[in-house]
């Protein structure tokens, strides 16, 4: 492999059609890790939560019945594997369908729940992440359009940075913001973690991290500051 | 630097400019109303507006790419709006205490053809859907399945036939990934994943009607 991304060859790519996975020591560390995440997930058992209770010296358990429980497990799986897609794709629109796919999952994982405020919390999350669907999609089209291709190996190549490339890509970054719920709309997803049933809701938080980094890496490939 | 070829009209490529700004101004008379709105139900109609803008800005592109990336952000789109007001009825379920049926209307129909016609006219619907194949033929026998179901519904549904119908949509379905891995992978064997592929999607698209009638059932209280 010739081809040189952010400073680090390119391990191998899985060709299919023109769907291109591609591995970099970088990003095949995360997909590892995503994966072994994963796996932990489908092998865990939930928790029991248990909440002190306000005025008295009480606790109070927390259970989490066996059909919810089920359900939960797999959109976490699911989950797990849409975020090492995200990590390992070459092309720009899957990505944006794996992110768009971990926000949906997302909202799947916490609508089982029977607090009132936790699926209030996970509607405006909701709300948020299907209009961050608006930048997600118009930057990987502003950069389809500018570029002329969503493959990230054939856009490493390009040699120039056109503004529309750096429009699209900061449409990317609001997109992908909302869509994983990070910094400015944190105050849902946050909410949304004092539903019981723990290792499932890790994977919400683990899936935004890897999310995000992964971001960083594509938005400097595309823009190639350096 | 223009990627445009010299073969599209000056007139096509300059459409592009226009439609990212109508895409702009629909998306902004949809956040301006989600941020006037208070009630939570219209909150998430206007929220469809701005996905709406999110399609423009796809399709302002107008290749064929974009033209096959319009499908799964339309996906996206009403996947997102089916669960959040999934979240949205199950949240007011909890605040008022009571639970609602998944079809609240009761579908009351009294008509003759339902009772003598359904079995004739529900073979040749899936007859000619079964002559298309693909996505028109999967709607077209689609209807067949669901008149019979909503026509056999008068005299009574039997229970197990719609696991099955959800089980063979299932199978199918897995029949289409394994079409389109076919041609992605062994691109020489086109022919087997063409076919599997529109067959596949064919039986899909059809028993999607099971999925209706697995929602008569549970209206049905497993009759």
């Amino acid at each position: 492999m010739d081809i040189t991304i952010l400073g680090s060859q390119v391990i191998g790519i899985i060709p299919l059609g023109d769907i291109v996975f591609y591995f970099t020591p970088f990003n095949l560390f995360m997909f590892a890790s995503a994966l072994a995440f994963t796996a932990l997930i489908a092998i865990s058992k939930t928790e029991t939560q248990v909440e002190a209770e306000f005025g008295k010296l009480g606790d109070r358990a927390v259970k989490v019945a066996k059909e919810e429980f089920k359900i939960r497990r797999f959109l976490a799986v699911i989950c797990g594997l849409a975020t090492a897609g995200a990590m390992v794709t070459g092309d720009l629109f899957d990505f944006t369908l794996f992110v768009c796919l971990i926000g949906i999952v997302n909202i799947g994982i916490v609508g089982a729940v029977k607090q009132v405020d936790v699926l209030d919390a996970a509607f405006q999350y909701g709300l948020i992440a299907m209009m961050a669907s608006l930048p997600l999609f118009g930057g990987a089209a502003l950069i389809l359009a500018s570029t002329g291709t969503i493959s990230i190996l054939a856009i490493n190549s390009l040699t120039f940075t056109s503004p529309m490339m750096i429009l699209g890509t900061l449409l990317l970054f609001l997109g992908v913001a909302g869509e994983t719920g990070v910094a400015p709309f944190f105050a849902t997803k946050a909410e949304m973690f004092r539903t019981p049933g723990s290792p499932f809701l890790l994977i919400i938080h683990l899936s935004s991290l890897l999310v995000i980094v992964r971001l960083i890496e594509i938005i400097l490939i595309i823009n190639k500051p350096f | 630097m223009i990627l445009v070829p010299d073969v599209v009209s000056p007139i096509v490529v300059g459409l592009y400019a226009p439609a990212i700004f109508v895409g702009i101004i629909v998306a902004l008379i949809g956040l301006f109303g989600i941020s006037v709105e208070k009630n939570d139900l219209h909150v998430l109609i206007l929220t469809d507006i701005v996905g709406i803008a999110m399609l423009v800005f796809v399709s302002a592109v107008g290749t064929d790419l974009a033209e096959s990336l319009i499908l799964p952000g339309l996906v996206v789109e009403l996947a997102e709006i089916l669960a959040i007001s999934e979240i949205l009825m199950s949240r007011e379920m909890r605040k008022s205490g009571k639970s609602v049926d998944l079809l609240p209307t009761p579908l009351h129909f009294d008509m003759e053809i339902l009772q003598t016609a359904p079995i004739f006219v529900a073979i040749i619907l899936i007859a000619y859907g079964a002559f298309l194949s693909g996505f028109t033929g999967g709607v077209i026998a689609g209807a067949g399945i669901l008149f019979y179901s909503l026509s056999i519904k008068v005299r009574g549904v039997p229970s197990g036939v719609w696991d099955g119908l959800a089980g063979v949509s299932g199978l199918a379905w897995c029949l289409w990934l394994v079409g389109f891995l076919v041609l992605f992978v062994f691109p020489q064997y086109w022919l087997l994943g063409l076919m599997l592929a529109a067959f596949g999607v064919f039986i899909k698209v059809a028993f999607k009607a099971g999925l209706i009638g697995i929602m008569n059932r549970e209206e049905f209280k497993k009759e």
